[in-house]
C-alpha cells in the first residue's frame, strides 16, 4: 500500500482541494453530540469526536428511501435520486468502515442491491484514526484497524497524518494537492508504531469473542433474556444507531386521489413487536426478551454462521444510545462468566 | 362510481383535529374533489345530518350523554368510522384522573346546579361504538390525516407506526434528552408519527400521541424514578393523554 | 469506494434490481375455500414469464401498487408452465387488496425465491405428502411435479386432512386423484356436516394406517398447523425417518424476499435464501422455528 504523510496543519488546505472531488460530510457538533453533515466550512468539521450519533450507514442505506414510484400505466419505475451523489466522508473511523465492509456482504451476495451498490461506488471514504474511549470495544471485535474499505486513512502521529493511500481515487486526491503530501521518514513509523501501542492500552473493555456462538446456543435458555426484555423498552434506538443492523420495513404509500404511489424502505428494528408478525396475526417474537434475545443472538451467534464474523464493531453506540443502560458489554461478560451465569 | 361520502364530527375536545383538517391548505381541493363533505359542521353550516356516510372522522372524547348518543348516531350512518385526535383514540388529557370525585367537581365549577350537569368521565371511541381505525396526535398529523385518507380510498387501512418517538428522533439524528441530559422524555413510551417534533426542538416528550407497541412502562417509571423523580410524578407524566394505554 | 473511472453504477437500478415487479395478469380466480382463491397469473411480457422457472416449494413476491407487497407460495406445478397458481389465504393488506381484484387486472410480481423442495435429491426415492388444512398450497407444487415426472419417484402418498369438506383446498382436483393406481391419495376430514363425503373421516395422522410407508427409501413434505408438526412429525420419527429427510414448508413475513430486509430471519437462516423449505434437522438446531 502506498503509505505517505500530511503535516496536519495543511489537512484544511487539503480539505479545500478534495472539494472538487465532491460534497465533503464531516463531523459536526449537535446538541452536545456529534453527527456527520455537509460542512458549509472546513472550520465546522470536528475530527477529534468520540463517536457520531448515527453511523455512516446513514449515507448508504438512508432512514427512509424511495425505491420505486409507481404510476399506472409506466408500473414500478425505479428511483434513482441521488444515487450519483458524489459525497466525501472526511473522517470515519476504522470500527465505522469496518461496519461497511459487514453491510457489503449483506448488500452484496447473489442478490446485489442496486441502491447501496450504486452509493457505495459514488461515495469516498477518508478514515481517521481515534483514541478509544469508555464504550469502545472494537478492538476486541477486530474492527479497530482497517486494512480496505477505504480511499485514504490518517493516523495522527503527532505533527503529521501517516497517510495509507486505499484506492486509485484516494491518489488522485492526493495528486491534485501537488506536492502537499510528503514520504515518511522511519521515525514517522516509529512513531506510528508507538502511537498504535499505545492505543491498545488504551482500551478500558474487552470481550472474548472467540467461541461466544457456542455460548449462545448454550446460555439460549438463560433468565438473563427475561431479565433484559423486563428491562428493554423496544424504543429502537440501538438498532437505529447501529452501524451494522441493516433490517428494514417495506411500505408502499399512496398519493391522494391517483393510483400513483411509491414504495419506501424504512429502517426498522427486531425489537418492534410487529417484526416477525405474519399475516394473520400469528407473531413469531410476542415477548419483549424474545426480541431482544434474537438481537444479540442475530448479531453473535447467526451472523458468524452466515459470515464468519459476528455483525458488531464494538463501537459503543448501543451503549451510549441505550435510556435503560442495557450494556452489550456486560450482557456478554455475563453470559461467560462462571459466577456471574444467572441460574436457569 | 359516485364520490364517497364523508363526515367530520367533534364530540367534547379542542377541535384541534378538525382544525388540522382545515389547515391541510395544499391539500384541501383535492380532498373535496375525492370526497363528498356532507356534514361537518366546523366548516359550513348547509349540512346534511341524516344521511348514510362512507367515511366518518370522529374527533374528542365521550363525555356527556349528549356526546354518547352523537356518536352512536354517526356510527349508525357510517359504514368506516375513523377516531382521530389523542382524545378519541385514547380519552386524551380529559381522562387523565377518573378517580376524583366527579360531583365535587361539578359543583365548584357550575355551583349548586351542577350535579344536573350532562358530565359523563371521559371515553374514547371505542368504548362506546366499534371503530375502524385510529389516527392518533394532538392533534393528528397533516401528513398521516392525508396519506389514511388516500389508503382508505384505495380500499386499505391506513398505514400508521406503531415504534417509539424515538425512532423518529434518531432518524433526524437528535442528542437524546434521556440519555445525555437525564430529562423525563416519554420518547420511548410514545408512538411515533410526529417525525420527534418536540425533541428535535429540545423539548422533552410529553406522550400526546398515546403509547407505542408493548410499550413498557414499568422498565420506564424505573428509569425515571432512578433518575431521581417521585414514582408518583412519573405515573402522573405518563398517564397525561392516554390514561387506558398505560394501564394496559 | 469509488473507482477512479466512473462507471454509471445507477444502471443497475433499472437492470439488475432484484427488488422490481413485473406486470402480471390475473387470467382466472377460482373460489376454492372461503378466503382462500386461487388466482392464476400470466406475465405481461413473455419473456419474462419464461425467464421464471421455478421449483416446487419456492415463492414469490406478490404486488399490489400502493398497498404493499407480500410473499405468496407459488402452488402451480413448474411441469405446468405458462402461468402461475397462488392459493392466497385473504389474511393482510395486501392479499385483503388482491381480493377486491378482477379477472384481466394487473398486479406486479417478483421472483421466484428460496431453496425450494430437493427435488433432485427426493427423485429415485418414495415421496410422502402430509398436509394439515391450509398446508396444502406449499405441497401442491411438488405433488403435481412428482405426478407429472412420475418415473422418477418411487411410492407417492399424499394424506391431506382439513376440518371439513368445504374447507378442502384444491378439493376437486384431489378426489380425482383417490381412483389413480399410480399413487395412494388419502384425504380425511375432521367432520362431514353434509354427509356427503366419500372419503375418510377422521384425523390426519389416522391416515397412517391406510399408507403403505418404508421410511429407510421415503422423504417426507410436510406443511400445516402447528398441531400437525406435532402429530405428524412424532409418527415419523416413530416409522424411522431420518430427520434430514422430514422437510417441512415455513411461513414468515418476507419483505424483500432476498436475503437482506431481515424479517424472516430465523436464528442464523433467512426464510427466503435458506428456506421456505427446512429439514427437521434444521428444526431442531433452528430457535422459535415452528
Amino acid at each position: 500500500m502506498k503509505i505517505l504523510k500530511l503535516r496536519k496543519d495543511r489537512l484544511d488546505f487539503f480539505a479545500s482541494v478534495v472539494q472538487q472531488f465532491g460534497e465533503v460530510h464531516a463531523p459536526v457538533e449537535v446538541d452536545g453530540g456529534y453527527a456527520f453533515r455537509r460542512l458549509s466550512r472546513w472550520s465546522e468539521a470536528r475530527l477529534n469526536y468520540p463517536r457520531t450519533i448515527l453511523p455512516p450507514k446513514k449515507y448508504f442505506l438512508p432512514q427512509r428511501e424511495t425505491l420505486f414510484r409507481f404510476v399506472p400505466e409506466k408500473g414500478y419505475v425505479p428511483s434513482a435520486e441521488g444515487l450519483d451523489t458524489r459525497i466525501i466522508l472526511f473522517g470515519m473511523h476504522a470500527c465505522d468502515i469496518y461496519s461497511l465492509n459487514i453491510l457489503d456482504m449483506v448488500f452484496g451476495g447473489a442478490y446485489p442491491d442496486p441502491y447501496y451498490q450504486a452509493r457505495r461506488k459514488h461515495i469516498v471514504i477518508i478514515g481517521i484514526d481515534c483514541i478509544p474511549d469508555k464504550h469502545c470495544f472494537c478492538r476486541s471485535m477486530r474492527a479497530d484497524f482497517v486494512d480496505h474499505g477505504f480511499d485514504l486513512f490518517f493516523y495522527d502521529i503527532g505533527d503529521y497524518y501517516l497517510t495509507m493511500v486505499g484506492t486509485a481515487l484516494g491518489d488522485d486526491m492526493v495528486l491534485a494537492t501537488g506536492p502537499l503530501f510528503e514520504q515518511p521518514a522511519e521515525a514517522d513509523v516509529d512513531e506510528y508504531k508507538r502511537r498504535s501501542s499505545n492505543k491498545r492500552a488504551a482500551f478500558q473493555l474487552e470481550v472474548e469473542i472467540r467461541d461466544l456462538p457456542e455460548i449462545f446456543e448454550m446460555e439460549y435458555q438463560s433468565g438473563i433474556w427475561d431479565e433484559l426484555g423486563e428491562k428493554c423498552l423496544s424504543c429502537g434506538s440501538c438498532s437505529m444507531v447501529c452501524p451494522t443492523c441493516y433490517c428494514y420495513d417495506v411500505a408502499d404509500s399512496a398519493d391522494l386521489g391517483t393510483r400513483d404511489g411509491a414504495r419506501m424502505r424504512i429502517w426498522d428494528s427486531c425489537l418492534f413487536s410487529t417484526h416477525a408478525l405474519v399475516a394473520g396475526g400469528e407473531n413469531f417474537r410476542h415477548s419483549r426478551a424474545s426480541r431482544i434475545k434474537f438481537r444479540f443472538y442475530h448479531k453473535q451467534r447467526g451472523f458468524v454462521a452466515e459470515y464468519g464474523r459476528p455483525s458488531c464493531v464494538g463501537c459503543g453506540r448501543c451503549v451510549a444510545a441505550c435510556p435503560v443502560k442495557i450494556d452489550i458489554v456486560e450482557v456478554l461478560e455475563r453470559l461467560r462468566g462462571v459466577q456471574h451465569a444467572v441460574s436457569h | 362510481m359516485s364520490k364517497p361520502t364523508a363526515g367530520i364530527f367533534g364530540l367534547t375536545g379542542c377541535a384541534g383535529d378538525q382544525l388540522v383538517i382545515l389547515n391541510c391548505e395544499d391539500q384541501l381541493l383535492d380532498l373535496v374533489a375525492l370526497i363528498d363533505i356532507r356534514d361537518f359542521l366546523m366548516a359550513g353550516s348547509a349540512n346534511d345530518t341524516g344521511c348514510d356516510l362512507d367515511i366518518a372522522f370522529v374527533e374528542g372524547a365521550v363525555m356527556s350523554k349528549r356526546d354518547e348518543q352523537a356518536l352512536r348516531r354517526v356510527r349508525a350512518r357510517a359504514r368506516t368510522l375513523v377516531a382521530i385526535g389523542t382524545c378519541a383514540v385514547w380519552g386524551g388529557v380529559a381522562a387523565t384522573d377518573e378517580s376524583a370525585p366527579r360531583d365535587a367537581w361539578l359543583e365548584e365549577v357550575y355551583g349548586p346546579t351542577g350535579a344536573d350537569y350532562d358530565s359523563l368521565p371521559a371515553r374514547a371511541l371505542h368504548e362506546v361504538v366499534q371503530v375502524d381505525y385510529q389516527i392518533t396526535g394532538c392533534p393528528i398529523e397533516k401528513d398521516e390525516f392525508v396519506s389514511a385518507v388516500a389508503n382508505l380510498l384505495n380500499g386499505d387501512a391506513p398505514l400508521l407506526p406503531q415504534y417509539a418517538v424515538c425512532v423518529e428522533c434518531k432518524f433526524r439524528e437528535c442528542g437524546c434528552l434521556l440519555t445525555e441530559r437525564g430529562e423525563v422524555c416519554c420518547g420511548p413510551m410514545t408512538v411515533a408519527g410526529c417525525n420527534a417534533r418536540c425533541p428535535a426542538l429540545r423539548i422533552p416528550c410529553v406522550g400526546c400521541r398515546g403509547p407505542a407497541a408493548d410499550a413498557n412502562f414499568a422498565s420506564a417509571t424505573a428509569m425515571f424514578t432512578e433518575g431521581g423523580v417521585s414514582p408518583q410524578d412519573v405515573a402522573r407524566k405518563l398517564r397525561t393523554f392516554a390514561p387506558q394505554g398505560v394501564q394496559q | 469506494m469509488p473507482s477512479a473511472i466512473e462507471a454509471p453504477v445507477t444502471d443497475a437500478v433499472w437492470s439488475a434490481n432484484p427488488y422490481q415487479p413485473h406486470a402480471a395478469r390475473i387470467v382466472r380466480i377460482y373460489n376454492m375455500v372461503e378466503n382462500n382463491h386461487l388466482f392464476t397469473l400470466r406475465f405481461v411480457d413473455e419473456d419474462i414469464g419464461l425467464s421464471f422457472r421455478h421449483r416446487p416449494g419456492q415463492f414469490a413476491m406478490l404486488s399490489i401498487p400502493g398497498t404493499g407487497e407480500a410473499p405468496i407460495s407459488i402452488s402451480s406445478s413448474p411441469s405446468r408452465p405458462g402461468v402461475l397458481e397462488l392459493c392466497v389465504r385473504r389474511a393482510g393488506r395486501v392479499t385483503n387488496a388482491l381480493y377486491r381484484m378482477k379477472t384481466n387486472d394487473l398486479v406486479g410480481l417478483r421472483g421466484p425465491y428460496g431453496n425450494g423442495f430437493p427435488v433432485t435429491e427426493i427423485e429415485g426415492h418414495d415421496l410422502l405428502l402430509a398436509a394439515g388444512g391450509l398446508g396444502m398450497a406449499p405441497l401442491r407444487s411438488l405433488l403435481w411435479y412428482a405426478l407429472d415426472n412420475r418415473d422418477r419417484f418411487g411410492r407417492v402418498t399424499l394424506m391431506y386432512g382439513a376440518r371439513t369438506p368445504a374447507d378442502m383446498l384444491f378439493r376437486e382436483e384431489l378426489v380425482s386423484l383417490v381412483d389413480r393406481t399410480d399413487m395412494n391419495c388419502l384425504l380425511t376430514v375432521d367432520t362431514d356436516p353434509g354427509s356427503v363425503w366419500k372419503n375418510h373421516v377422521g384425523l390426519l395422522p389416522g391416515l397412517f394406517d391406510h399408507a403403505e410407508i418404508d421410511a429407510s427409501r421415503t422423504f417426507a413434505a410436510v406443511c400445516g398447523p402447528p398441531v400437525v408438526y406435532k402429530f405428524i412429525l412424532r409418527k415419523l420419527l416413530d416409522l424411522g425417518f431420518r430427520k434430514d429427510r422430514i422437510l417441512m414448508s415455513l411461513e414468515r413475513r418476507m419483505k424483500c424476499g432476498v436475503g437482506k430486509c431481515g424479517h424472516c430471519s430465523i436464528g442464523y437462516k433467512y426464510t427466503c435464501l435458506n428456506g421456505p423449505i427446512f429439514t427437521y434437522w434444521d428444526a431442531i438446531n433452528l430457535p422459535e422455528m415452528i
